[in-house]
């Protein structure tokens, strides 16, 4: 087995960094659909969360393969590639649940703005400000699809040894060698991630969302 | 003064109307009670009225200009004269100070120029002792008169109060009851949206029953009797 440390900061590395990208444009979508009520395309990423993981790795990897459109980036069985993957696979995560958790405040905190004098430009912003602490929780729930993704992993990673193996693509390896024991291992600390980050971002969320 | 005249409001292009051709006036000086049955059009007129929901037809007056044939930074001018505060009062993060300060904050307005202002309000709700508790752990009175001083804060020339009294105890009604009446001497038009509570019924020198989206006006003593 990998370096069991090893293993751990390149998943870490690449899920949070494909998860922050996810946020960066994800937020900005949600926030659009939710304040002028795109309703349609609110519905369109809620579907999207349910794409197999396996069909956008299969997608991924033939427009990143050498004869695909995009091979001329050589980014195939890199860690980039998989942080390219994981970011579109949890973007409609982050942007259905962040666009709940904004609709909601922008009726509830974008009127009380508007109400007390403000103008359009400072209700968003009112709005955005009491949403913090949900996006957090949307964003962390991203993370834990992220970490624990395989198919894309595999896929457009090539599970590489020191380069482009996590903890997932690790625990099929070892499973397919019979190796039950490291994979039970791998899993534990998988496992540990996902909820230790999701239970992280809970507690942080709900202390600011208590002042 | 602020009017809605003929004004006829729906949600969404297939609901139906919730105000039909409904008019009403605020005059400096004077409480307004709306009255009427729950899912009348009570809360709407009001948003109507404080310039927070366009209207599918009609006018809303402000000193005889409509606000919606204004652009962007005379009706937010306009706008500001005026205040709403909801039934179901909403604090952000913070202690109640930071809430009593929102509406200074969201105008660009330093709190110390505002400072006389915020006094009076503090001491004539009698807030001192709550200033430093966090705002989302107030009870629902608490929160009701939080959200109406944040309001007084801004010095509004009309304020627009939905079911004010329901969730005070009684010392508060009274301090609530005489600050508006306080208002009203100083040439501050008030609309008090309720049902037939004996304070909303005192404080009014007009009654304005709304059913169905209608509005009709009374008499107080109508009412009373």
């Amino acid at each position: 087995m990998e370096d069991l440390v090893g293993v751990t900061a390149r998943t870490l590395y690449i899920s949070t960094t494909a998860t922050l990208l996810a946020a960066l444009w994800g937020i900005p979508i949600a926030y659009t659909i939710a304040w002028k009520r795109l309703h349609t395309l609110a519905a369109v990423f809620e579907a999207l969360v349910g794409v197999p993981t396996v069909l956008i790795g299969l997608l991924l990897y033939l427009l990143l393969s050498k004869q695909g459109p995009l091979g001329g980036l050589n980014l195939l069985y890199t860690p980039t590639a998989i942080i390219i993957g994981e970011a579109i696979l949890v973007t409609p995560l982050i942007v259905g649940a962040s666009h709940r958790i904004l609709k909601v405040s922008i009726d509830t905190y974008g009127e009380l703005a508007a109400s007390l004098g403000s103008s359009r430009i400072q209700a968003m912003t009112l709005a955005l400000a009491e949403s913090l602490p949900g996006l957090a929780s949307s964003t962390a729930m991203a993370f834990s699809r992220a970490v624990g993704e395989l198919g894309v992993a595999l896929l457009v990673g090539g599970n590489l040894r020191g380069y482009t193996r996590t903890l997932s693509t690790s625990i099929a390896l070892e499973v397919s060698m019979g190796e039950y024991g490291d994979a039970i291992k791998l899993g534990a600390v998988l496992l540990s991630l996902s909820l230790g980050f999701s239970i992280i971002a809970r507690l942080l969320g709900d202390r600011v969302d208590r002042g | 003064m602020i009017e809605a005249r003929s004004v006829w409001l729906r949600y969404t292009p297939n609901s139906g109307w919730v105000l039909r051709g409904a008019s009403l006036r605020l005059a400096p000086g004077s409480i307004v009670a709306l009255m009427g049955p729950n899912g009348s059009g009570k809360t709407s007129m009001l948003k109507v009225l404080a310039g927070l929901i366009k209207p599918g037809r009609g006018e809303v007056l402000y000193n005889g200009l409509n606000i919606w044939d204004m652009d962007d930074a005379r009706r937010l001018e306009a706008r500001r004269t005026a205040v709403y505060v909801a039934e179901k009062p909403v604090m952000v993060r913070g202690t109640v100070m930071d809430n009593l300060l929102l509406g200074l904050r969201l105008r660009g307005i330093d709190p110390q120029l505002a400072e006389k202002r915020v006094e009076w309000v503090v001491e004539s709700l009698g807030l001192d002792s709550i200033l430093d508790m966090n705002a989302r752990s107030l009870s629902a009175g608490q929160a009701q008169i939080v959200s109406i001083a944040r309001a007084l804060v801004l010095g509004p020339k009309y304020l627009l109060l939905d079911e004010p009294f329901p969730h005070l105890d009684r010392a508060r009604r009274r301090l609530l009851a005489g600050l508006l009446e306080e208002l009203r001497s100083e040439g501050v038009a008030i609309a008090i949206a309720g049902h037939e509570e004996a304070y909303t019924l005192r404080l009014s020198d007009s009654i304005a029953w709304i059913e169905s989206g209608i509005v009709t006006m009374q008499e107080p003593d109508s009412v009373l009797i």
